[in-house]
Order: C-alpha cells, then structure tokens, then sequence
C-alpha cells in the first residue's frame, strides 16, 4: 500500500469490521453461498473481501442451443436482491441519462450483470469472484467514509467512491476495486450499448436490409475521410467497385 | 433407390462432399452421403435479425460456443461432445469441426481467392515442399466454373497475385468502407496494392438464392441463401436431380478393401442407435475433411495394411499445413469520431492486402520464401459483449469516449502459406477412442523459421500501415509469441496429398487413392501446398474437377 493510500484511509477498525462482516452475511442470505462466503471473508488494509464462492454448477446452454428461441442463459441467477440494487446503482453512474437517452439503469441491465456473473463458463465465473466483491466492498466502503449502506448513500457520496475506482491507475489502496470495477463496467457498459436505445446512442445505423447495392459511404463520410487523408498527406485509392 | 445401391458413397456433405455430390448427380449418377452430423435447416434454424441483447451473455463466445452464441456451428468447435482429439507431446494444435449437415461451410468466412500460378510449382521454384501435378492453366476454367456456380463477389484487377476470373463470372462487389478506404491509401503509399475481396457471397440472385441484403452477420448463416453454405446451394441442387440421399448421423469409421484393392463397404456408426451398419457403392469419395478422411484411412488398417489402407506411400497423415496466422491492431485517432454511416455491408472485408512480394522473393530479397495477405477488421460494428471495452472512467465523458472511438480501431490479421514439414502430421493415438469407440487423431505441430520468418514480416507491415495512417502500434511481440496455432486458422490440408508420383503421394491428380481402384478424396487432404489465399475456393474447384472424372470413368464403367 502507498503510504499516501494509508494517510487517506482511515484504518478500519475491529467495530467497523465486525459490523460489515454481519453485513456480508445479511446481504448474502438470500443467494445460495452464504455460508461459504462468510467462511472465507477476510479483511485486508484495502478492506478487499477474499471471497470463495461455491462453484456455479448448473448446465450451460450446450453446443446446440436453439439459436432463434433462447434469448438469455437457462442456468439460475445467483445475485441477491440487495447485490441487484447496488448494480442498479453503479450502472446509473456509469451510463446516466443523458436527453432522451436512458440511462443504463433504467434499461435494466443488471440483469445482464446477473445472467453474466451467474453463467457456469470460467470467464464468466472468472469475472464473478471480483464483481460479487466489488459489491461488497462498495457497501463496506460506504460504511466506512458515510456511515450508510451504498444503497442509502446519497449520489453525491456514491459518485465519490465510483470516481476513487474508476480508473485502473487508481491509487494503490482503490487498485482491487478498480480492477473489478473495470470488469462490472465493462458488462455494464456493454450491456447497455447492445439495448436499441444503447445501440442508437453509439450511432449503430446498420441491421437493417438494403435492397440492391450496397450503398457505401454517404458524401459527408468521404468529405471527411478526404480531409483526413489531406491531414496525413496520403492518396486516395481508387476502389475499383466505386466504379 | 439410391441408398440401396448408389454408384458412389460420399462421406461428407461440407465443401468437399456436397460439390462431389452435385457433380455426380449432375452427371446421372446415384450418390449416397453420409454425414456424422445432425440434419440442418438454414431457412428456419438461422438467427438472421437477432441482435446481441438477444442472445445469452450478449453472445459472447464460450466454450459451448467458441465464436459466440449466434454462430451457426452445431454440437462442434474446437471440440466436439464426446469425441476427442490428442496432441503429441510439446504440441499445440486445435481442430475446428462441425457436426450438422453442411460442415463448416455454413459458418466459414466465405473468403474465396484463386491460387495463383506461382502456388501450383512452389517446389520447382525454390526448391521447398512439392509441385502440384498441374499448374495454373489447367485449373483456370473450373475455377471459373465454380466461380459461376457458387456465386463468387470480386473483381478483376490484374493484380499478379490474383488471376482474373473469365469476364462475366464474378459478381459484382460491394464498395469500400471508410476504414478500409484509408488502409488501402497508407498501403499504396507503402507501395502495396490493396484489392477488392472476392466472397462466395451473392450479389446478385443465383439459381433460388437471393443476394445479399447487407445487414446479418455470415457467421450465423444465411437463410436466403446469399452467403454461400451447401445446405442452401449444391445440396438442394443436387436433391432435385432425385439421384441424392442424404444419411445424417452416420459417422464413418473405416473402409473395407479386397484383396484387389478396391473399396468394398464404408463402415460407420449409427449415430441414433450406435449400431454400426455399412454400405458400399461402385465408388467412394472421402470429403469428411483433411483430418478426418485421413483418420478413416488410418484406422482402416488391417493385417494386409497394417498401416492403413492408400498409405503405401507412408504420407497419410504426414505433410499437415494450416495458414499462418498473427495480429496487430490500433486506434487510428484521425478516425475517431467520424461521421456516421451503415458500414455493415456483407458483413466481412470488403477490400484486403494481397500478397505483393513475388519480385522480392524472386530476387532472394526475404528471409522467407512464400507470402501471406492481410485480412482487415474495422467498422461501424453492431454493438456486442466488447463494445466499449477498455474505456474507463464513468458517467457521460464514458459514454462520450465510447461514441468518439466507436469505429476508430483497425486490426490487422495476416494469413500466411506455411511449407510442409517433417514435425507437422497427424497420426492414430492407440490410446484414445471416441464415444462411438473410433480411435482418433493425435496431433504433431511445430512452427519452422520459414513461417517466423514471415510473421516477423507481416507484423513490421502492420506496425508500418498503422504508423502510416497516423496510429500508434503497440510493441511488436516476438513471432514466436505472435503466430497463432497450429489449425487455429482452420485452414488444415495435406493429410492425402496428391502428385505424380505413387512413392510421395497419397492420390493422382484426380484425387485418386494411387494404391485403390475406387477410393477417391475431394477435401482439402489432397493440397500438395497450402498458399495464403484461403483454401476452400480451391478445395471445392479439386472437387469439381475431380468428380466430374470420376462421374466420366462411372460413365465409361471404369470404376
Ligand atoms: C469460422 C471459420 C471461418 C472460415 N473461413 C474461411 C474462409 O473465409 N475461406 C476459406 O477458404 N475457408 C474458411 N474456413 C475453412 C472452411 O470452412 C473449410 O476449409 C471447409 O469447410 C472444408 O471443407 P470440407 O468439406 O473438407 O470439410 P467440412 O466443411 O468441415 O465438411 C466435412 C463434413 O464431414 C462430416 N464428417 C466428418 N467426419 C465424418 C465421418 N467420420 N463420417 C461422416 N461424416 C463426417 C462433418 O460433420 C462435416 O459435415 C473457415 C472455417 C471456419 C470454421
Ligand atoms: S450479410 Fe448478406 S450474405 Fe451475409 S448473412 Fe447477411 S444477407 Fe447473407
């Protein structure tokens, strides 16, 4: 730990860790590990949760699914309606409401996180042990700075922890969480790209047919492209299918 | 009427098999197929419009489903339930198979390039591998005709790399994106010419298919039949003429030969009932693919070829190739943020770098002696399980970052011929049968400086067309760690090779086992080289070319 980390964090202390330990266990009750998980619990300087979570053992969807009719994983969900709040959360920081556009809580798609950290394939149980602590840890560490659970933190408070976390050069005390971090936003983040309303806010304008030719780039695409061409002192290529 | 006495049994109904089929039927002869895969229906199994949000794990690959969810493979990948592969020790080699009527050519990339003349005599050339029993000219016009039938989109461009197909064959193209517009200007300012792909992708209507509408990934198939597979083209074709059956879950595993040395009886496991049943025919034509059709061969051993049957040779197995095959990509910042249009187009490159450097080799200029091309990957992709990773941070400069580098990346991967050697072939392991109690493959790889060589090349070209277009390239990784595995490019051949002589080759060039009146092999097993340009344009040309001797020598009553 930087000794920079360990001036900005106040230590934990044996009350502060014994009040989230019970707290693990409460927020686990319902999900199908929690005697495992609190068995394997243990409080580091960075607070990180060691979890061993019980193996996913369900099926997966098999090398010959229906490819038309399923649309999600059979296998059981594994995430706790508490774990689901606070995914709920952190996907409205990462991907807030912007205009009309939705934000990435709103589309639901801790259900994705759910259907992703639940699957029986190892890198999805690989991003499973990390997001499910993540979790943890972000109550925890709502605990230790506001003394609330993330869930009744106030957004201001919440935000202050994500923007700690969300950058892998994060301080050396933030670098467990931030590597998780980066895991859960990268299923959230791509969870919510993949919805029509994500999809039509990156600027996705093809699944549609064409009849006759493809039509190539529009005027403003090659107007552009010239002037980046220009800028690198290139050519343009004559592409013979332009014709 | 078929199965009871068909002239031919073909085994295989992918590439290989169905083009064997087609031609046979064509020509009035009853075919018989055995496929060790499920019956398949691309019209009512493809997932055409469904997007990733509708697939589990945003359809991200798993090992269930190695290239994602929506990828049309069936029961298959890098493995299959049940039905094992080893590898010797020290070597890596992956083994990408199928088990659903069509083989892989319901979910191969369609890439479609014609060898060149400088691929048929290699050997002659530099003195490596082997000719083949025939060059360029000869194979011209059944290129063409393939060309024609499975519905090829390219063009004509004189590059010597790449023959000109008959005017009027090729359909016609699609345009470049704006990615791969800028590609092929930092490559022309590199001197290297870049050329329009050719596809086996319709762009106009072919026979009962449609052309391509621009919209669905080809990897998941395509129910209106524009992306070429067989079960959408040569085997309905083929089924009109009332002269084919189709067996689905027979899964051969042996031929019985007679003392003359023909093929009496194909022998496989019912895949429903695990009863071994067997068939016989006039003819048999193995397209089960390169591994597979030399596994059936191998395990055909018996006291009178204890090696195995058409092995008098001792090259079955032997002489295995995959391409070479390495990676390079970067963001190109004078595309980030780019205005917005569909780049969705067939889906797969519509322009790609040919191999430019015969000159240089023929001057002795490289430290290796065959080329590769570069295959390009960029655009406007339909939002997936990666899109925005690697952004950090949060909140609306997340979002903003996302949008600003979304169809900024370029990637290169280089496809490259790698040279036969004595360390690359596949043998029987004694040790290890599948679930239908098949003893299978067990296989030897290792790399030589030749294709390290070439890597080392293709990866200072990328590293230059990324600095050219105004990109950083990340460090180079050494070749050893760049070269993908062996079979990783799924582009395995040479396992029966052909040529002219009987001592180092499995077949004639009529893919006619040499030791065997009737047996002939139409997948890639019978390459004698394996160029850079994708193989199966190739393997199914031999196809053609070869059962339509064959349907001759039915025809004269030869065989
Ligand atoms: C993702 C992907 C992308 C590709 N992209 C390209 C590309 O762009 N260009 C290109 O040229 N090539 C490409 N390929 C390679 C191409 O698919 C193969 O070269 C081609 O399909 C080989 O044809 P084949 O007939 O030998 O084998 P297959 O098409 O695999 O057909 C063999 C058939 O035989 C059946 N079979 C196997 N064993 C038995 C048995 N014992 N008994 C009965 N039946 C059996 C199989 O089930 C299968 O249906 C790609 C492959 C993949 C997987
Ligand atoms: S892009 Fe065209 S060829 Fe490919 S699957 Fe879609 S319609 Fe078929």
């Amino acid at each position: 730990m930087s000794k920079q980390g360990r001036d900005r964090l106040p230590r934990i202390t044996r009350r502060e860790s014994l009040k989230w330990f019970g707290m693990v266990l409460a927020g686990n009750a319902l999900t199908p590990y929690p005697a495992d998980a609190a068995a394997s619990v243990v409080v580091g300087d960075d607070h990180w949760p060691m979890l061993k979570l019980a193996p996913v053992t369900a099926p997966g969807y098999g090398q010959d699914p229906d490819l038309v009719a399923m649309t999600a994983g059979p296998w059981p969900r594994t995430l706790s309606a508490g774990e689901l709040d606070i995914v709920r959360l952190v996907a409205g920081i990462l991907v807030p409401r912007e205009g009309d556009v939705p934000s990435a809580a709103e589309l639901q798609v801790e259900d994705v996180v759910d259907e992703w950290v639940s699957a029986p394939y190892e890198a999805q149980q690989r991003d499973r042990v990390p997001i499910v602590s993540l979790l943890i840890w972000l109550d925890a560490e709502s605990e230790r700075r506001f003394d609330q659970r993330f869930v009744d933190a106030t957004d201001a408070q919440r935000v202050a922890i994500i923007d700690d976390i969300a950058w892998l050069d994060a301080q050396e005390i933030y670098r467990r969480p931030a590597q998780a971090f980066d895991r859960l936003r990268s299923v959230i983040v791509a969870a919510f790209y993949c919805t029509p309303e994500g999809s039509a806010d990156l600027g996705y304008l093809g699944g549609k047919a064409i009849a006759g030719d493809y039509p190539g780039p529009t005027a403003e695409a090659l107007r552009h492209l010239a002037g980046v061409l220009a800028s690198l002192g290139l050519e343009a290529w004559v592409d013979p299918a332009a014709g | 009427m078929a199965a009871e006495h068909p002239d031919v049994v073909v085994v295989g109904s992918g590439a290989g098999g169905a083009m064997a089929a087609y031609v046979l039927t064509q020509a009035g002869h009853r075919v018989l197929m055995l496929e060790a895969g499920r019956d398949y229906d691309p019209k009512t199994e493809t997932p055409m419009f469904q997007t990733s949000a509708d697939a589990p794990l945003l359809g991200a690959g798993t090992p269930d489903k190695n290239f994602g969810y929506f990828d049309a493979t069936v029961d298959g990948g890098w493995q299959v339930p049940g039905e094992p592969y080893t590898t010797a020790e020290g070597s890596e080699f992956l083994w990408w198979r199928s088990r659903m009527l069509g083989g892989r050519t319901n979910h191969w990339g369609r890439y479609s390039l014609r060898f060149s003349e400088h691929d048929f005599k290699g050997y002659s050339r530099d003195g490596l591998g082997a000719d083949w029993p025939f060059d360029y000219e000869e194979l011209a016009p059944w290129y063409d005709r393939t060309e024609a039938l499975v519905g090829v989109c390219g063009a004509n461009t004189g590059h010597p790399d790449m023959p000109d197909s008959s005017p009027g064959v090729l359909q016609p193209p699609p345009k470049a994106r704006v990615p791969e517009l800028l590609i092929a200007a930092a490559a022309q300012k590199l001197g290297i010419a870049a050329a329009p792909m050719h596809r086996a992708v319709l762009t106009r209507p072919l026979d009962d298919r449609a052309p391509c509408f621009w919209a669905t990934p080809c990897g998941h198939g395509c129910s209106i039949g524009a992306a070429f597979q067989t079960t959408t083209s040569l085997l309905p074709l083929a089924r009109k003429t009332g002269l084919l059956t189709i067996r689905t879950d027979a899964m051969v595993s042996a031929v019985d030969v007679d003392a003359h040395g023909k093929v009496t009886a194909v022998r496989y496991v019912n895949r429903k009932t695990g009863k071994t049943e067997s068939v016989s025919g006039r003819a048999v034509v193995l397209a089960a693919s390169a591994c597979e059709s030399a596994r059936i061969l191998l395990n055909s051993r018996n006291e009178r070829f204890p090696n195995g049957v058409a092995n008098s040779s001792g090259q079955v197995g032997r002489n295995l190739m995959d391409s070479t095959g390495a990676g390079l990509g970067a963001m190109i910042p004078a595309l980030v943020g780019r205005p917005r249009y569909n780049e969705d187009g067939h889906t797969a490159n519509h322009i790609f770098i040919p191999w430019w450097g015969h000159e240089q080799q023929a001057k002795g200029e490289l430290d290796f002696p065959r080329g590769y091309h570069l295959e390009i990957g960029s655009g406007f992709d339909a939002p997936n399980a990666w899109t925005g990773a690697g952004v950090q941070g949060y909140g609306t400069a997340l979002k903003r970052r996302v949008r600003e580098t979304y169809g900024a990346g370029v990637y290169f991967a280089l496809r490259g011929e790698m040279l036969p050697n004595r360390d690359c072939y596949m043998d029987i392991d004694d040790d290890v049968r599948d679930k239908w109690g098949i003893p299978v493959p067990r296989f030897h790889w290792r790399w030589a400086e030749h294709e390290l060589n070439q890597v080392a090349h293709g990866l200072t070209t990328m590293k230059a067309l990324i600095e050219t277009m105004g990109g950083e390239a990340p460090a180079l990784p050494s070749p050893e760690a760049a070269i993908r595995k062996g079979g990783e490019i799924i582009h395995e051949v040479g396992t029966t090779r052909m040529g002219t002589s009987r001592k180092d080759s499995v077949t004639d060039q009529w893919g006619k086992a040499w030791d065997l009146s009737n047996l002939y092999v139409t997948d890639g097993g019978v390459f004698a080289s394996n160029p850079h340009k994708n193989c199966t344009l190739t393997l199914m040309t031999l196809a053609m070319r070869n059962a339509d001797y064959l349907a001759g020598e039915l025809t004269k009553g030869a065989a």
